[in-house]
């Protein structure tokens, strides 16, 4: 009972992870570079939504109708400004660009909301729990992990079904050949960061509801990120979201055997994937 | 006709001369410099380490990583169990502490080398916060309370530093000297071929993968060099100050604004970045937003940094890797 009690806990963990980890997977898929500002924007968009909840009262709904479509609006700002100049065979100048940009963005969140670690009220949401059998599972993370399969249903029938989806598909299979039939990059590729970046409006909702954000906190999100897209297999939105499930479980488990060990747990399974099945779980072997 | 193949130019005898000047007079410091310049030295000797280690792995070998405070980290704590609990000699225990970073490095790179180029970099990133974590729940390096270097007691102020500048000087010795050997070799046009292009230089018999491999063991050993030299100074050791994510950011601040695929770019950048942190480091985090914000500038509009700029109007190399080609004779005809 208590493993499957973790289990469970890890699945819903996994539901946020998985909402960070769309949209990297969706930047590379199309891109080929890697934003190290993702986790940053994470929280970025938490603190703007704390600090509009407490200037105006909007509750947690109102808050997250605001930030999703700021994340996109900054997405779409982030590609045209700095993205659209590094994007290339040559992966140095894209990741030394946002690499510098998360310094510089993680320093002046600082500045602007200090070192404090703070959090969004959801209005008794944190509290309310359903009885699952003899489990007892937090009503929000259900809500969370809800919205993580729907996002990653949805994402994944833009890109199968929809006219936006097709010249995505055929930029990040090769660009040149996409321009040639009439693709134009540049508007697929501020499309797809506006996305990526809007999916993080839910992610930095969430997170802000179920524990606290802090300006330094960035980079663990970027890295769950990471894990969760590669342990899930390169190129598949659904390989990114089983592999959130996948490192939330490690963690949870993790965290079980001893608090110390949790993160821990989920970087060894990520390294153990690498070692073991460097194509990830999902995808087959090219 | 006959030719010969010439290397060396005069800026190049003159840096040599400067450089070997320098080097005297860090091992010469304890006779006639205060603790303070001593103790900045060594730090901004460390600097360049990095730096330069960063450097051959990004300019050289395509190999960007963002985790090498992975092998500070290691070394320096290897270096304080040696020393702090086996009881070996400190200044022997910087030497035989590059052990780990070394071991280390070649299951590191057997991992990562499967994640295409921007994975690699945050794949190197999950290796250092691995290893900070596991510092932190290790009991035999006294977790995340960290250790100080107790046993260096024994020494007086004036013999610890006689052995910090000795180490400085080495430190520079084999990462900056080593590197620019490393360059004049058959290795270095190897490398220069694959900083060019890495789909050419394998067309021309370059075993790329072998070289990057080489590479990143390499600038793992630098690193970590760097790392127990510099916790040797600063006499303690905590997970987040030995794994810290600083150590990345400097090198990359340093080679990008010097100057990226360059010696000279590093030396540059490092005094910079000595500089800036002095005099602007007491403003903390609007000093780092104005660094983040350069890096990016120089990664958008400025890719040679300072040295390239600085070559464009004058040819003096001070590490000079070109081979010109000189004709000595003529024939009669």
């Amino acid at each position: 009972m208590h493993w499957i009690e973790g289990i469970v806990q890890g699945v819903l963990l996994g539901g946020l992870y998985a909402q960070y980890a769309l949209g990297m997977a969706l930047m590379f898929g199309v891109m080929k570079i890697v934003n190290v500002t993702h986790g940053d924007l994470v929280i970025l968009l938490a603190l703007i939504g704390i600090s509009l909840a407490d200037f105006t009262g909007i509750g947690p709904w109102g808050v997250l109708t605001t930030l999703v479509p700021v994340g996109a609006a900054i997405g779409w700002l982030l590609q045209r400004a700095v993205l659209n100049r590094v994007v290339g065979n040559d992966p140095l100048p894209s990741l030394i660009a946002t690499f510098g940009l998360s310094i510089a963005l993680q320093n002046a969140m600082l500045v602007v909301w200090s070192a404090d670690t703070r959090s969004l009220s959801g209005g008794g949401l944190q509290q309310a729990s359903i009885e699952i059998g003899p489990l007892f599972v937090g009503v929000l993370p259900v809500i969370v992990l809800i919205c993580a399969t729907v996002l990653t249903g949805g994402l994944d029938a833009v890109l199968r079904f929809t006219r936006y989806g097709r010249s995505l598909r055929a930029a990040s299979a090769d660009v040149e050949a996409a321009a040639m039939v009439g693709v134009n990059p540049k508007a697929v590729y501020a499309a797809a960061t506006a996305i990526a970046v809007g999916i993080l409006g839910f992610a930095a909702t969430f997170q802000a509801m179920r524990s606290t954000v802090a300006p330094a906190d960035g980079p663990f999100q970027l890295i769950y990120a990471f894990e969760a897209v590669i342990i899930g297999g390169l190129g598949s939105v659904w390989g990114a979201f089983t592999g959130a499930m996948i490192l939330g479980i490690s963690q949870a488990i993790g965290f079980r055997i001893n608090p110390g060990f949790g993160i821990l747990a989920g970087h060894i399974v990520f390294l153990a994937v690498l070692a073991i099945r460097p194509q990830g779980i999902f995808q087959r072997k090219s | 006709m006959s030719y010969r193949v010439e290397r060396m130019t005069l800026s190049g005898r003159v840096a040599i001369l400067a450089g070997a000047l320098a080097l005297g007079a860090i091992v010469s410091m304890p006779w006639w410099a205060s603790q303070g310049l001593i103790r900045d030295v060594i730090t901004l000797a460390c600097f360049i380490a990095v730096a330069q280690m960063w450097n051959m792995l990004a300019g050289y070998g395509g190999l960007v990583s963002v985790g090498q405070q992975a092998f500070v980290g290691v070394a320096a704590y290897a270096m304080f169990v040696m020393a702090q609990s086996w009881g070996i000699n400190p200044f022997i225990a910087v030497g035989l502490s590059l052990i780990a970073p070394a071991l280390l490095a070649v299951p590191i790179y057997l991992l990562l080398h499967r994640l295409e180029g921007p994975y690699f970099a945050i794949g190197t990133w999950v290796v250092a916060e691995a290893l900070r974590l596991v510092a932190t729940n290790m009991p035999m390096v006294n977790g995340g309370a960290g250790m100080s270097l107790r046993v260096m007691t024994q020494f007086s102020a004036h013999e610890r530093a006689i052995a910090g500048s000795f180490l400085a000087a080495l430190l520079l010795l084999v990462t900056v000297g080593g590197s620019y050997l490393l360059l004049r070799s058959r290795y270095g046009l190897a490398l220069t071929a694959m900083r060019d292009n890495p789909v050419a230089a394998r067309s021309q018999g370059v075993d790329v993968q072998r070289l990057r491999f080489l590479i990143f063991v390499a600038a793992a050993i630098g690193t970590g060099f760097a790392g127990a030299v510099y916790f040797m100074v600063q006499l303690r050791i905590t997970p987040p100050s030995a794994f810290d994510m600083n150590w990345a950011n400097l090198a990359i601040f340093i080679v990008m604004v010097g100057g990226i695929g360059s010696i000279e770019g590093v030396l540059i950048g490092a005094v910079i970045y000595f500089f800036a942190d002095r005099w602007f480091g007491e403003y903390g985090a609007s000093y780092l937003i104005v660094l983040g914000l350069l890096t990016l500038m120089t990664a958008l509009f400025f890719r040679e940094g300072l040295w390239g700029l600085w070559r464009r109007t004058f040819d003096a190399p001070w590490f000079p890797t070109r081979r010109t080609l000189i004709q000595v004779e003529r024939d009669v005809p």
